[in-house]
């Protein structure tokens, strides 16, 4: 009742062409979904915007199937969804694990998976398990689909690469096959909090070799970013404990964190290096 | 029978056997608050009434050239501007010292200081209208850090003092000289510890409505109405009796609505002196951590000295308080910090020396502990240090010292009775495992998970300190019906006194059931029980319960006595019936009409004056607490050495307060305490910018602990160290858990990772840069 009340057109699309229709048309519009983050920025008056398209009654943004050979998660799909969905669980278990620790269950009843994405904080808890799992985003827009890895989504800091009009429609991950995964994140009380460090890992050896290793991290660079030089130096490698190490070097090295009122840049760097070869540790199920 | 306030006590201490006192009867407004049908003040809004906020200062030292208001008064839906200029009475409303306005006047002293009250119709015209209000400064340099502005007389906060020392406190006992020199070991330390944000779920709200019977009538978030009601009557320059104030339920207090409410209150009142026409002033939850008082932040050097045997023979202490812009309670703060700087602990020869430094920042005020729980970190942390110098066990070093009946305090006074805490340790220690623990975790410290184990003990003066004048008063009615109605100004915050305890307390003295019991609380209508802080609702506030319940019950008794012809021994009243030699006679209701029918007078005021002594302000000897309550708290620590963070586990307490009348009610308060100890502890800070403005003004980044952050809290032991005044002995214990939380989790922390903390909060990156200290 007492915070500024919005005063701000609103739209609530049946079908997507109707949505990229008004976000074409209507100046200086944007998307809504859960409103988690958006309605505090509009509030704060970090995000200005004089109209809002929520798309949250358009059917084909929602939902998680087993595609066979791959899983599709519609953009407007709730997080809670995620919690509770046996697909999730049993094909993505490293984006189950990093969606269970964000926020509390009335947010997460609220907050969406593709939201969280074009929010793009350096934060995003979805972002460090997608980035690693290497998922594609389906974007529709005037011009039509087009199909943008997670990898190049996030252009700099709270900057993705939608065009104008464009909306993320779903997330779709390949299915592989990974020997092991951990997902770590540090933040400042036990639940319902924003990281200071979150990192995420896949791995899959041959015997004592790596085959492949992927290692994504989160709020420790203007956008989420996976530790591509670390990764590299694994990669076909035989595991050992100085090799781990060296790993864990190299990505602390490849970030760029920042100095705010959750940690300092120092330790986040220090605990790149510790979390992330913790998160390899457990991965390889090696200690 | 008597109607002497001390008779009264006395006999209700020590009566055998309590009905009602001692059971944990369910809360009377539990239903309500479960249901969302209790009312706090923003439930009493309505339709047509006015809205205003308070727009702030946002340079944090300046001169004002002018106030220009005009802005703000151009945006539709806004009606009036008020700034000093509209003051109709006195404008300084400083607690302890004279420095305070309730809307700046000359200079801001801080980011975040009250300027302006803006007055309108919704809440959007208001926020546009809060940032509207722009004066023209001239900018005055900034002093952030209290160690500087303690040595600077070039820059002044307050020019009119000359110095930015506010307030300076002193202790003297024998001679630290030669009390060190037998000493054995002797160490020393500087600890610091930080500000508090007090985050209640309620932000600071008033509702002002004039005209209500002809006065102004003032509903607001408040820890004491009577003080509001003076606060207001100054500002408007009108007699007392033509504000009432009221306290409804209140959605967390804490100290920030003592310090806070009776000015949000008279903001509140003023608007409505203006507009005539009821107006609900209300704070955002950035305008309440930018302009409420803190949790004091603190320097503290500490030197103590001990003899081989284990007897504590000096401690000189330096305690610095950052008061921020205005003095507010600081004074009264350091008072209890100077007072507590020992521990409840007996030491021949003490200096302490106070300092209450202002800078430009938001001013410290009283916050559950009020300056103790800084000065018990200090303290306790010191002890351990002095028993790992003399190969001694913590717990059994601070035994040794501990204060018992008879022994003399820090400020000379003798401590007749109502000394629980040396039992209260000793079963403790057994209780929580600690002799077996404490050696098992030193053996086990390797590993990347390290377990810790840690003592702190405490002690809190109840009721105001040294001569302070301090009282407690009821009023009391029994209707015809035999419900009975007790008015008292002690607040209903959430901590359950007038909820809980003063229900039991009428119960058990009148002898009728307890639902027949009534507690109208938190009103300038009742008579002044005094604040609603201090742990003293139950301990103090009760008192006046208590003698107004025994002056009733004793006419009854003399009225049974006579009309059965019978010894006044012969006469009982309990749980609803009256029994005369044993035999049941009639129930609560039929005494009440037949009293009624015979003329005993069935309404009663409860007036009690607490006894003091002399103080020696110069020196700080003589008396200075009517009675201490003490805890002991165990806390068991696991510590991750590879990121810092602190897992707390386990935390045993032990409490001394005399008297537990509702176990349950001290159950929530234990473990209230010891959440918010924790988060202050660990998690919990606010950071200033270089303008003293406090960045992290919202939920997202002020960090409190959540469920998922609490450890276990054991059943708590009580040991009844009975207070000779408290009602039925009960002594306070509201802020206790809190107090020793911070040294109990930080000796824990220091005994898993081998290192002294000295500095709070205990992130984990403060604990991991201390562990790679040590790895290098």
């Amino acid at each position: 009742m007492y915070y500024r009340v919005l005063q701000i057109k609103y739209f609530k699309p049946r079908t997507l062409e109707e949505a990229i229709e008004l976000l074409t048309k209507v100046r200086n519009s944007r998307v809504l979904a859960g409103g988690t983050d958006l309605l505090v920025d509009l509030k704060t008056g970090r995000v200005s915007a004089e109209a809002l398209v929520d798309v949250g009654a358009i059917r084909e943004l929602r939902g998680i199937e087993d595609l066979g050979d791959r899983i599709r998660i519609g953009a407007a799909t709730k997080l809670q969804e995620l919690v509770e969905s046996d697909v999730i669980a049993r094909e993505l278990p490293l984006l189950r694990k990093a969606v269970e620790s964000m926020g509390s269950w009335q947010i997460r009843n609220l907050a969406t998976v593709g939201g969280n994405l074009c929010n793009a904080s350096p934060a995003a808890d979805t972002a460090p398990p997608l980035l690693a799992y290497e998922a594609e985003l389906i974007i529709v827009g005037p011009r039509g689909t087009r199909v943008v890895p997670v990898t190049k989504f996030f252009t700099s800091y709270r900057r993705v690469a939608l065009e104008e009009g464009e909306i993320l429609k779903e997330i779709v991950v390949r299915k592989s096959t990974w020997s092991g995964w951990s997902y770590i994140k540090l933040g400042r009380r036990s639940g319902f909090t924003l990281s200071i460090v979150s990192v995420a890992v896949l791995a899959s050896t041959r015997g004592e070799v790596l085959e492949d290793v992927r290692i994504a991290l989160g709020s420790v660079a203007p956008t989420p970013i996976r530790a591509y030089k670390a990764e590299e130096y694994l990669r076909g490698r035989e595991v050992g404990l100085g090799v781990l190490e060296r790993a864990a070097e190299i990505a602390k090295e490849e970030v760029s964190p920042i100095d705010d009122v959750r940690a300092s840049a120092w330790y986040r760097r220090e605990m790149v290096y510790r979390l992330t070869l913790d998160a390899l540790k457990t991965s390889l199920r090696w200690s | 029978m008597s109607e002497d306030p001390r008779t009264i006590i006395q006999r209700w201490l020590s009566a055998e056997g309590y009905i009602v006192v001692g059971r944990s009867v369910e809360r009377a407004d539990s239903l309500d608050k479960a249901l969302g049908l209790a009312k706090f003040v923003e439930d009493f809004f309505e339709e047509g009434y006015l809205l205003a906020r308070v727009a702030i200062s946002r340079v944090p030292h300046a001169r004002i050239l002018n106030i220009d208001t005009e802005p703000a008064l151009r945006i539709p839906g806004i009606l009036k501007v008020l700034t000093y200029l509209d003051v109709p009475g006195e404008n300084q409303v400083g607690y302890a010292i004279p420095d305070q306005p309730l809307l700046a006047e000359g200079k801001v002293r801080y980011f975040g200081e009250p300027l302006a009250i803006v007055v309108g119709r919704d809440p959007d015209a208001l926020a546009r209208a809060v940032e509207e209000v722009r004066p023209r400064y001239e900018p005055l340099p900034a002093l952030l850090d209290p160690l500087e502005a303690m040595e600077r007389t070039d820059v002044l906060v307050h020019e009119e003092f000359g110095s930015n020392v506010a307030f300076r406190t002193r202790v003297r006992k024998g001679n630290v000289e030669e009390g060190f020199s037998k000493a054995d070991v002797v160490v020393e330390n500087t600890y610091r510890t930080h500000h508090q944000e007090h985050l209640y779920l309620e932000p600071e709200a008033a509702l002002a409505i004039p005209d209500l019977e002809n006065r102004v009538t003032v509903l607001a978030t408040i820890q004491y109405p009577h003080l509001g009601q003076k606060i207001i009557a100054k500002v408007l320059g009108l007699p007392a009796g033509m504000v009432k104030v009221v306290a409804p339920y209140i959605g967390g207090g804490f100290g920030g609505k003592d310090d806070e409410g009776p000015l949000v209150a008279a903001r509140a009142a003023l608007a409505a002196y203006h507009l005539r026409r009821p107006v609900l002033l209300f704070y955002t939850r950035e305008d309440s951590i930018q302009i409420h008082p803190k949790r004091e932040a603190t320097v503290i050097r500490y030197k103590s000295g001990a003899t081989r045997d284990g007897k504590l023979m000096a401690i000189d202490v330096t305690i610095i308080h950052d008061t921020g812009a205005y003095a507010n309670r600081g004074p009264f703060i350091l008072w209890r910090a100077t007072m507590h700087a020992s521990g409840p602990y007996v030491v021949p020869h003490a200096k302490i020396d106070g300092y209450c430094v202002y800078t430009n920042k938001v001013p410290q005020g009283s916050f559950r502990g009020f300056g103790n729980p800084s000065i018990q970190f200090a303290a306790e942390a010191q002890m351990d240090l002095l028993a790992e110098e003399l190969g001694m066990d913590p717990v059994e070093f601070r035994l040794l010292n501990m204060l018992r009946p008879g022994s003399t305090t820090l400020t000379d006074q003798v401590l007749t009775s109502s000394v629980g805490v040396h039992e209260a340790l000793r079963k403790l220690a057994d209780y929580s495992g600690w002799w077996v623990k404490r050696r098992q975790y030193r053996v086990e410290r390797t590993g990347r998970f390290r377990r810790g184990i840690g003592v702190a003990v405490a002690w809190h003066g109840n009721s105001t300190s040294r001569a302070v004048p301090d009282w407690s008063n009821a009023y009391m009615q029994v209707a015809r019906d035999g419900s009975v109605v007790v008015y008292t100004g002690i607040v209903e915050m959430g901590q359950g006194s007038p909820s809980s305890s003063h229900r039991q307390i009428v119960a058990e003295v009148l002898g009728c059931p307890l639902e027949k019991v009534k507690i109208v609380f938190g009103t300038t209508e009742a008579p002044d029980a005094g604040a609603t802080h201090a742990s003293r609702g139950t301990s103090v506030g009760a008192i006046g319960i208590l003698v107004a319940a025994g002056r009733i019950r004793s006419r009854l008794e003399s009225f049974l006595s006579e009309y059965f012809n019978v010894p006044l021994e012969g006469i009982q009243i309990r749980d609803g019936k009256v029994y005369v030699r044993g035999e049941p006679k009639m129930s609560w209701e039929e005494l009440v009409t037949l009293a009624y029918s015979r003329g005993v007078d069935l309404s009663s005021t409860g007036y009690f004056f607490l006894p003091k002594g002399t103080f020696q302000e110069d020196i700080g000897r003589g008396f200075a607490y009517p009675a201490y309550s003490f805890i002991a708290v165990v806390t068991e620590v696991e510590v991750d050495t590879y990121t810092g963070r602190v897992r707390v586990l386990r935390v045993y307490p032990a409490l001394a307060a005399g008297r537990i009348i509702n176990p349950e009610a001290v159950k929530t308060q234990i473990e209230g305490a010891v959440i918010q100890g924790l988060g202050y502890t660990l998690m919990e800070r606010l950071i200033f910018d270089h303008n003293g403005r406090i960045v992290n003004d919202n939920l997202t980044d002020y960090v409190i602990p959540t469920s998922l952050d609490v450890p276990e809290i054991e059943e708590t032991i009580f040991v009844e160290d009975l207070w000779e005044y408290g009602p039925l002995g009960a002594k306070g214990v509201g802020e206790m858990a809190l107090i020793p939380m911070p040294a109990s989790i930080a000796n824990a922390v220091s005994h898993a990772i081998g290192i002294r903390v000295t500095e709070l909060p205990l992130t984990p990156e403060k604990v991991y840069s201390l562990v790679k200290h040590l790895e290098r």
